[in-house]
């Protein structure tokens, strides 16, 4: 990861499980204005104790699904991503 | 009689009637499902005696009768609906899988708009703790199959509406011939491997599949495999590991919560039957109670490797779903055992030896479980305050006394088990044991007038 670029504060919001394990509804992090998702993924996993999850979340950056963790994620100051993890009671 | 004899006294006479009634409505289920075995027998040997084995053709509705105008009314003016939409929808079938707090309102709006028939599933029985949520059961129906249950309410509210109970478990043996026989698809279930089996099942059948979900505060909802959407596995090909699953039981739902979801699953099924407006599928719609927000997240579109939905699917029959995921197909609980018989307690020797000595009694319940009903002595310590070891410094001065027994105690024992495992860990020379059953093991045993939940 590239972490002596410019980094900027992007807020973060957890639904469902992903609220109990980080214990909290939202968050703000420090991100590279570049990243690859899965460095994406793997530094939110390890930041918010998301291990037993990671597997199964929808990761969406200002409201829209990352698909591809290969994919390289621009963020700028302000964005938004949220964590969402299936829910399957009802 | 003692003031708390006679409060023992009602509460059992009470359960006992309860039971009875529950008692009831089963025999009566059972008579129903064997009447419907019979004649759909005798209807089958009719169809081989008449040649006729392909489904029955059903008559296709052309005109409303004045009864549909007047019924339907506030929804014909409507513009984008109109006739021809009333008209679809009266030839229209929708399966509801899972008559819960999701499936109850769904099935409700679709057989009081007009939905021509309803298929509804569903293994389970009408208990007290579904009323809040699952608003077509009442008290009458206890112990009656839930799909029976919703038939009786349903039909009260729209009598034109023709509904299908299949008061069993959908499983991979049975799932394609009773889902082929519907135009769209509600799943409304409760758990991991039902969903990826309704997925599944619909995407080899080509049918839209309108998912919801619910949990606490929470709700999700989209409609998969309709025009060039994913299915559930393009959006989650690994299911979730049992541990980080959560069912309504033991994470607690809101019916305003449920409700909204199902109301809302049956505003897809009214649109994909309709053709009206934009149907929720390529995005998810997250709902958050707490904050009253509504959130689209644009999902992905068929993931082009997926195995069940892609152009070269590695899976093309179905298979069996609770190995897959390693999960039962129910939201029921399973008794753990993870300790040993010698490492635990039964209630009625709690109470017989232990209960009156001087011992710790730990409540490892959340608080807000702990506030519902509590025994005399219980200090409640939620099970991460056990596991973080925040616990210590609270009991510093207790837990140096060795001969002191420590008893964890939960809901139903699984919880004080996983507890009675950390203590013994860090208090090895004491007696750590929990109660088995938990509280439910103390209202059935020791005291019937305990509350349960």
């Amino acid at each position: 990861m590239n972490a002596d670029g410019p980094v900027v504060n992007v807020h973060v919001l957890f639904f469902a499980k992903s609220r109990e394990l980080a214990n909290t509804p939202r968050s703000k992090v420090d991100l590279p204005t570049e990243i690859t998702a899965s460095d994406l993924l793997e530094l939110l996993v390890s930041k918010f104790g998301l291990t037993p999850i990671r597997d199964n979340l929808i990761l969406a950056h200002n409201e829209s699904y990352i698909d591809n963790l290969s994919e390289r994620i621009l963020f700028k100051e302000g964005d938004e991503l949220a964590i969402i993890p299936p829910l399957s009671g009802g | 009689m003692m003031e708390s004899e006679v409060d023992s006294e009602q509460s059992r006479l009470k359960r006992e009637i309860a039971e009875l009634r529950a008692a009831l409505n089963r025999k009566e289920q059972c008579l129903r499902e064997l009447e419907a075995s019979v004649s759909s027998d005798a209807s089958a040997e009719e169809q081989v005696v008449g040649n006729a084995l392909e489904s029955p053709g059903r008559a296709v509705h052309t005109k409303l009768t004045n009864d549909d105008i007047a019924r339907y009314s506030r929804q014909l003016i409507l513009p984008d609906f109109g006739v021809q939409g009333q008209l679809k929808l009266k030839n229209s079938s929708v399966l509801i899988v899972g008559l819960g707090g999701l499936g109850c309102p769904a099935a409700q709006y679709l057989a009081a708009a007009g939905c021509g028939r309803l298929g509804l599933i569903d293994y389970d029985e009408v208990e007290r703790s579904n009323f809040h949520r699952q608003i077509l059961h009442s008290e009458s129906r206890c112990g009656m199959s839930k799909a029976e249950s919703a038939r009786i309410a349903l039909l009260e509210l729209n009598p034109h509406c023709e509904i299908h109970c299949h008061s069993r478990l959908l499983y991979s043996q049975n799932a394609l011939h009773i889902i082929r026989g519907y135009d769209v698809v509600l799943d409304c279930s409760d758990n991991v491997p039902t969903r990826y089996l309704l997925s599944d099942a619909c995407v080899m059948l080509r049918k839209p599949l309108v998912s919801g979900s619910a949990l606490k505060m929470d709700g999700q909802l989209t409609v998969y495999n309709y025009g060039n959407g994913p299915c559930y596995r393009c959006i989650y090909p690994v299911p979730p590991p049992p541990e980080a699953v959560t069912n309504c039981g033991d994470g607690g739902v809101l019916g305003a919560v449920t409700g909204t979801i199902g109301a809302m699953q049956a505003l897809e099924a009214i649109k994909v039957i309709v053709g009206l407006g934009d149907v929720l599928a390529g995005r998810l719609l997250i709902f958050d109670g707490s904050s009253g927000l509504f959130r689209n997240i644009r999902i992905r579109s068929k993931r082009p490797n997926c195995h069940v939905c892609s152009a070269q699917p590695l899976i093309t029959e179905l298979i069996d779903y609770e190995m897959f995921c390693g999960m039962h197909a129910t939201d029921k609980d399973n008794p753990l055992q993870l300790l040993s018989t010698d490492e635990r307690l039964s209630v009625k020797d709690y109470h017989a030896k232990l209960q009156a000595q001087p011992h710790l009694l730990i409540d490892v319940r959340p608080t807000a479980e702990f506030e519902i009903c509590q025994l005399p002595e219980a200090v409640n310590v939620p099970l991460v305050e056990i596991l973080d070891d925040s616990y210590l410094k609270r009991f510093g001065k207790q837990l140096e006394d060795k001969e002191l027994p420590i008893i964890l105690l939960c809901r139903r024992g699984n919880d004080s088990q996983i507890a009675v495992q950390h203590v013994r860990n860090r208090f090895p020379m004491h007696s750590v044991r929990d109660l088995i059953g938990g509280l439910h093991a103390w209202t059935n045993s020791v005291d019937p007038s305990f509350p349960i939940y």
